[in-house]
C-alpha cells in the first residue's frame, strides 16, 4: 500500500513538473501564444493540439537498448514494431482527417512512462501501441489485441471510486472536441476510465487482423501493460505476431506481412472512428 | 625478546575488564540469547546422530508450468519440506519453479535465477525478491512475460493461503517491467484462468 502511494505521488509530481516545465517553455518562446492563454487548465495550453486537428498516437514497441523479444534468425521486436507504425502512420495520414504522433520515429529508447505522456500531451483520440510476441513456447503463435486489466483489488476500488465521481463524464465519453471540459486526473489510472472504448477498439481491430492476416486468432485478452496504464484515451496493445516462433518471424520481417498488420489496424481505426460519429 | 613486566595498574585492569565479560556473559545467556544458542547446539547434535529422526515432514503442492500444447498453466505435484513456516514452505516453492519441470512442463523462469528473499506481510502479500537474471535472461515478449509472473503468483497464491498477492522485486527493488511488457509496480492477484484445470 505504501510502496503504491509512493508510487502514485512520484508519478504526479513527475508529470506535474513536465506540465509547469512545459509551460514555462512555452511561455518563453516568442510567437506562441502569450502565458495567460497558455495557463488555461491542464493540457490546454499546449500549442500542438490546434481546435480541430485530431490526433491518434502511434507507439511503436520498445526501441534503443531496450530490443524486446528476439527471433531465432535475429529479428528484433524494436524493429518489426517500427516498421509497422510508420506504414500504419501513412496509410492513416493519406486517407483520414488525423493527424499522427509516434511515440518514437526512429531506434530510441523511449520510457514507458513517457509513451504514456507523449499520448496526453498530444491530447490522443485514440493510442494504438504495436509490438511482436515472445513465449517461452517455440510454437505459440497467432495475433491477439490487447487492453488494460487493472489486476489489483485496491487497484479495482480506486477505479471504481473515480467512476462513481465522473459517471456524468462517462455518458458521453466519446465527445473529445469538447477541449474545455478536460479534468486533471490521475494519471497512473488515467486508462481505467476508458476500458470500455479499449475493448471495443480490441475486438475491432482484432476482426481485422484475423480477415486480413491468417494468423491463428488469440482473441482480445486484458492484462497490465505498463505502458497503457497512464494513457487518457481508449488504448490497445496490438501484438501482431510472435517473432518466437521461427515460422512467424518469418513473416514479421516480410514487408507483405508488414503492409498486412498497418491494413488491418488502418481499418479496425476507420471502422471504430465511423462507430462514434 | 624482552619478557614485558605486568605493573599493577595494568592487573587491575585486566581484572575489571574479565568482571566486565563475565557480567556481560550472564546477561546474554540468562535473556533470548540464550535459547538462541541453545537452539543452535540442539541443531548440530541432531546432524551429527547417524540416523536423525525427520524434523519437517513432507508436504505437497503443486507447481504450474508451461506446456508446449496449450496457452495454459499445468499442475506438477512436488514434495517439499513441511513448515517450520509458510515463508520457508513458499521460499521451496519458488526455487522448485525455477529448478523446473520434471515431466517435461516448461518453466517460465529462466534457470539461472536466484531467490535472494521472501517475506510475506500482515495483509498477505508475499514478497517475492529475485536475482537480476529474471530480468537479463529473460527472453521478454507479453506471453513469456504473463507466463513468468502468474506462474509465480499462481503457485504462490494456490498453494498457501496466507498468500493474497505477490509483488515481484529484482535485486531487492521495485522494477517497472521483467522485458517492457508487463507492469511490476503492483502486486498481483493469482489469475485461475490461466491454470489447466
Amino acid at each position: 500500500m505504501i510502496g503504491f502511494n509512493k508510487t502514485t505521488a512520484k508519478r504526479l509530481a513527475f508529470f506535474s513538473l513536465l506540465f509547469f516545465s512545459f509551460l514555462s517553455f512555452s511561455a518563453a518562446q516568442p510567437g506562441l501564444p502569450p502565458a495567460s492563454e497558455a495557463a488555461t487548465p491542464p493540457l490546454g495550453g499546449n500549442p500542438q493540439s490546434v481546435k480541430g486537428i485530431r490526433t491518434i498516437v502511434i507507439d511503436p514497441g520498445h526501441g534503443g537498448l531496450e530490443v524486446g523479444a528476439k527471433g531465432k534468425f535475429g529479428a528484433l521486436e524494436k524493429d518489426i514494431t517500427l516498421a509497422i507504425s510508420l506504414k500504419l502512420k501513412a496509410l492513416i495520414e493519406k486517407n483520414l482527417a488525423f493527424h499522427v504522433e509516434l511515440t518514437r520515429d526512429r531506434d530510441i529508447d523511449v520510457s514507458l512512462e513517457n509513451r504514456a505522456a507523449i499520448a496526453n500531451t498530444h491530447r490522443a483520440e485514440l493510442f494504438i501501441s504495436i509490438h511482436a510476441n515472445g513465449s517461452y513456447r517455440h510454437n505459440a503463435n497467432g495475433s491477439e489485441t490487447f487492453f488494460l486489466s487493472l489486476n489489483a483489488t485496491d487497484e479495482e476500488a480506486r477505479r471504481l471510486a473515480y467512476l462513481e465521481n465522473n459517471s456524468a463524464d462517462l455518458d458521453k465519453p466519446l465527445a473529445p472536441e469538447n477541449e474545455d471540459d478536460i479534468k486533471m486526473i490521475l494519471w497512473d489510472m488515467a486508462q481505467s476510465a476508458y476500458l470500455k472504448q479499449s475493448q471495443r477498439l480490441a475486438e475491432i481491430i482484432q476482426d481485422e487482423l484475423n480477415s486480413l492476416l491468417g494468423t491463428k486468432d488469440r482473441g482480445i485478452k486484458q492484462a497490465p501493460f505498463k505502458v497503457l496504464t497512464g494513457v487518457a484515451c481508449p488504448a490497445v496493445l496490438v501484438e501482431s505476431a510472435f517473432i518466437s516462433n521461427p515460422q512467424e518471424e518469418r513473416d514479421l520481417v516480410r514487408e507483405a506481412f508488414q503492409d498486412n498488420v498497418a491494413q488491418a489496424i488502418y481499418r479496425g481505426l476507420v471502422r471504430y472512428i465511423k462507430l462514434l460519429s | 625478546m624482552k619478557k614485558q613486566k605486568i605493573s599493577p595498574v595494568q592487573w587491575t585492569f585486566l581484572g575489571l575488564s574479565l568482571i566486565v565479560v563475565l557480567v556481560l556473559a550472564a546477561v546474554l545467556f540468562r535473556g533470548e540469547g540464550g535459547e538462541k544458542i541453545r537452539q543452535a547446539g540442539e541443531a548440530e547434535s541432531a546432524e551429527n546422530t547417524p540416523e536423525p529422526a525427520p524434523a519437517r515432514e513432507a508436504k505437497t503442492i503443486q507447481l504450474f508450468f508451461l506446456s508446449e500444447n496449450d496457452t495454459l498453466l499445468h499442475p506438477e505435484q512436488r514434495e517439499i519440506l513441511a513448515g517450520p513456516s509458510v515463508v520457508e514452505e513458499a521460499e521451496q516453492a519458488v526455487s522448485e519453479l525455477i529448478r523446473g519441470s520434471d515431466k517435461g512442463y516448461i518453466s517460465p523462469l529462466p534457470p539461472e535465477t536466484r531467490l535472494r528473499q521472501l517475506f510475506i506481510t500482515k495483509d498477505g502479500i508475499a514478497y517475492v525478491d529475485l536475482s537480476r537474471e529474471i530480468m537479463d535472461k529473460h527472453p521478454s515478449g507479453s506471453s513469456a512475460e504473463l507466463a513468468t509472473v502468474y506462474s509465480i503468483v499462481n503457485t504462490l497464491a494456490y498453494n498457501f493461503k496466507p498468500i493474497k498477492k505477490v509483488f515481484i522485486l529484482v535485486e531487492g527493488g521495485e522494477k517497472e517491467t521483467l522485458g517492457g511488457h508487463i507492469n511490476l509496480s503492483q502486486p498481483f492477484v493469482p489469475l485461475y484462468s490461466m491454470n489447466a484445470r
